[in-house]
């Protein structure tokens, strides 16, 4: 199983990982269009930031994951094989329990589809996902646990 | 197939929440032993907290599926499908069902749930009075509420209460309801956040009376339980209704283990294994009083995440796990006409040793925290609840918070706020709120 790790001494608060992580869950999955064209939806990571320090933070993925055992729909599963957390949309009635019980915050109210938990997929469609490709700075990393 | 020989390795009496989740745990540590599941709906299992959506219209059963199709024989389990269990034997280890047939059992959890409250209302029994718990009783109400402007009066304005009132309104009932406490949602939401409540819905054209009850029900067809009827509260006011609904809270279903001679209280009482006083004898979800942890102590918590928990660990030990249930607490995910109100915890503090802070944001939202000695045991947030899940963790871990504890009410909370080393273990390790209680 991986899981992404935030450096925070090498986080520079820039934020390109939200930007690249709201692009590839866009319909168009461009940048540009995802800005300015189309309702853009949410990020599911994101950078905390106080004085000097930042760091991006993304679902955990947890192994006793608290938000699929209290999934009330049982939209939001845990895959046995690659351990990846996921919501299904289709399954979803925007109860937020998940958002109640998420240790790290993780899971946020969907900006697009109306009564729906949005939250990082790992990005199936990509080798790397978008916010570790995109750090200039090595500041996100994926390391298998 | 049910097995021939009657004889199980496991049974589990109860098809829901708790029941499915300790099946599907003790399956993850044996893959092998008979199991055998009784549910006494005619239905695989389904969210029942969905009930609500499915008035509404916002759901149907196919929609409410908490499981795959395939989800008992992937997991290999014997569903008894429509069959209840009456008599439970701890000394010759045997269920037996409604129809007479007996199972015997190497390990057996009772996840029995909880029913309806019935509250001594004169002349109840006289209205054919609605409850709103299950698959059933949503079934009934979308048939009651066929025809547009049906009037309806619900007594309760708990969960069960406020989610029924909008699922009736959704199905275009004239909506009336009516709580004994002083404002609704009393023991979910504090003050402000049942006062914005009662704003939205009033807002929405519900009437909604507080500090009330009904005394009596008066039935339209002189008993013949056809029809609504009137119900007289206690300031003497008189409301007519087409339905009644009644939603006054639930009790544990505590049959077979009085008949077991299991220890009960206000639940049948478990250890931190969730092991009942009889052994190979487990409780788990609305039926059980396991330990609470914000508390210190065991409570009931008829509430759907604690129950899934609860069959989680009930589960794991039954199969020869031991690990030891983190604990309950109270906690409610609730939206009403699109404002989400989040809690957990101690939200209405018993006595003044303890601290309250409150902020009102600039969205609308309201949040509030309530400490004891420096430690969270309480939150509440409404209209902006992103994140909320990492004050509900560190009362789990019961954090002391004094030096980051004015950052708690900002909309900008999180982990940035919390000493470098907790952070960096809960990031990092991933050791954070219940997690970081779990025993290895």
């Amino acid at each position: 199983m991986i899981r992404i790790y935030p450096r925070e001494e090498y986080c520079i608060g820039c934020r390109l990982c939200e930007i690249h992580c709201i692009a590839q869950h866009s319909s168009s999955k461009d940048l540009i269009k995802a800005f300015k064209k189309e309702r853009r939806p949410s990020k599911r990571v994101e950078v905390e930031e106080a004085g000097h320090v930042s760091f991006a933070l993304q679902c955990r993925h947890c192994e006793e994951a608290p938000c699929v055992s209290a999934c009330i729909s049982g939209a939001m599963s845990k895959d046995e094989k690659t351990g990846v957390v996921t919501n299904d949309p289709q399954r979803c009635i925007g109860c937020w329990t998940c958002i109640l019980v998420c240790p790290f915050g993780a899971v946020r109210r969907s900006a697009v589809e109306h009564k729906v938990v949005a939250k990082c997929d790992f990005c199936p469609d990509l080798e790397i996902p978008a916010c570790v490709a995109n750090c200039p700075n090595e500041a996100l990393i994926m390391e298998e646990i | 197939m049910p097995r021939l020989d009657g004889k199980y390795d496991y049974i589990v009496v109860g098809n829901s929440a708790a029941g499915v989740n300790a099946a599907e745990a003790l399956r993850s540590f044996d893959r092998n032993g008979s199991l055998a599941i009784f549910g006494e709906e005619d239905l695989p299992v389904y969210s029942r907290p969905m009930i609500s959506n499915l008035v509404a219209g916002e759901a149907d059963l196919q929609k409410m599926r908490y499981r795959k199709k395939n989800f008992y024989n992937v997991n290999k389990i014997d569903f008894f499908r429509g069959v209840r269990i009456t008599k439970l034997n701890a000394k010759s280890r045997a269920v037996v069902t409604a129809e007479g047939q007996s199972y015997a059992w190497r390990k057996l959890l009772l996840a029995t749930g909880s029913l309806p409250f019935r509250p001594p209302i004169a002349g109840l029994e006289e209205v054919p009075y609605h409850t709103f718990v299950n698959y059933q009783d949503a079934q009934r109400l979308i048939k009651a509420t066929k025809a547009p402007g049906t009037r309806a009066l619900i007594i309760g304005a708990g969960l069960i209460g406020v989610k029924a009132a909008e699922a009736l309104y959704a199905r275009g009932a004239k909506v009336t309801i009516v709580e004994m406490m002083e404002r609704m949602l009393p023991a979910a939401l504090d003050e402000e956040a049942s006062r914005m409540v009662q704003a939205i819905c009033e807002n929405k054209g519900l009437h909604v009376i507080t500090g009330e009850c009904v005394e009596q029900v008066i039935s339209d067809d002189g008993g013949k339980n056809t029809r609504g009827g009137t119900a007289r509260l206690r300031n003497g006011e008189e409301i007519g209704f087409d339905l009644l609904v009644v939603a006054v809270g639930v009790v544990p279903r505590m049959e077979l283990a009085q008949q077991a001679g299991l220890a009960i209280n206000r639940g049948v009482l478990v250890d931190q294994y969730l092991r009942t006083s009889q052994e190979d004898i487990y409780a788990a979800g609305d039926v059980a009083e396991a330990f609470d942890l914000v508390w210190g102590e065991p409570r009931v918590n008829a509430l759907w995440p604690n129950a899934t928990l609860q069959g989680r660990y009930a589960g794991w030990n039954m199969a020869g796990g031991k690990r030891k249930y983190p604990g309950s607490q109270s906690m409610n995910s609730v939206e009403f006409f699109g404002l989400p109100v989040l809690s957990a915890g101690i939200v209405n503090p018993p006595d003044d040793s303890y601290e309250v802070l409150t902020s009102r944001m600039a969205g609308g939202g309201y949040r509030k925290v309530v400490l004891r000695d420096d430690v969270l045991v309480g939150m509440l947030v409404a209209g902006e609840v992103e994140k909320a899940g990492i004050l509900t963790s560190l009362i789990q871990e019961k954090a002391k918070v004094r030096r980051f504890k004015q950052s708690l009410l900002t909309d900008s909370f999180g982990h940035i706020y919390l000493p470098k080393a907790v952070r960096q273990a809960r990031v990092q390790e991933g050791q954070a709120g219940i997690l970081s209680l779990v025993e290895k």
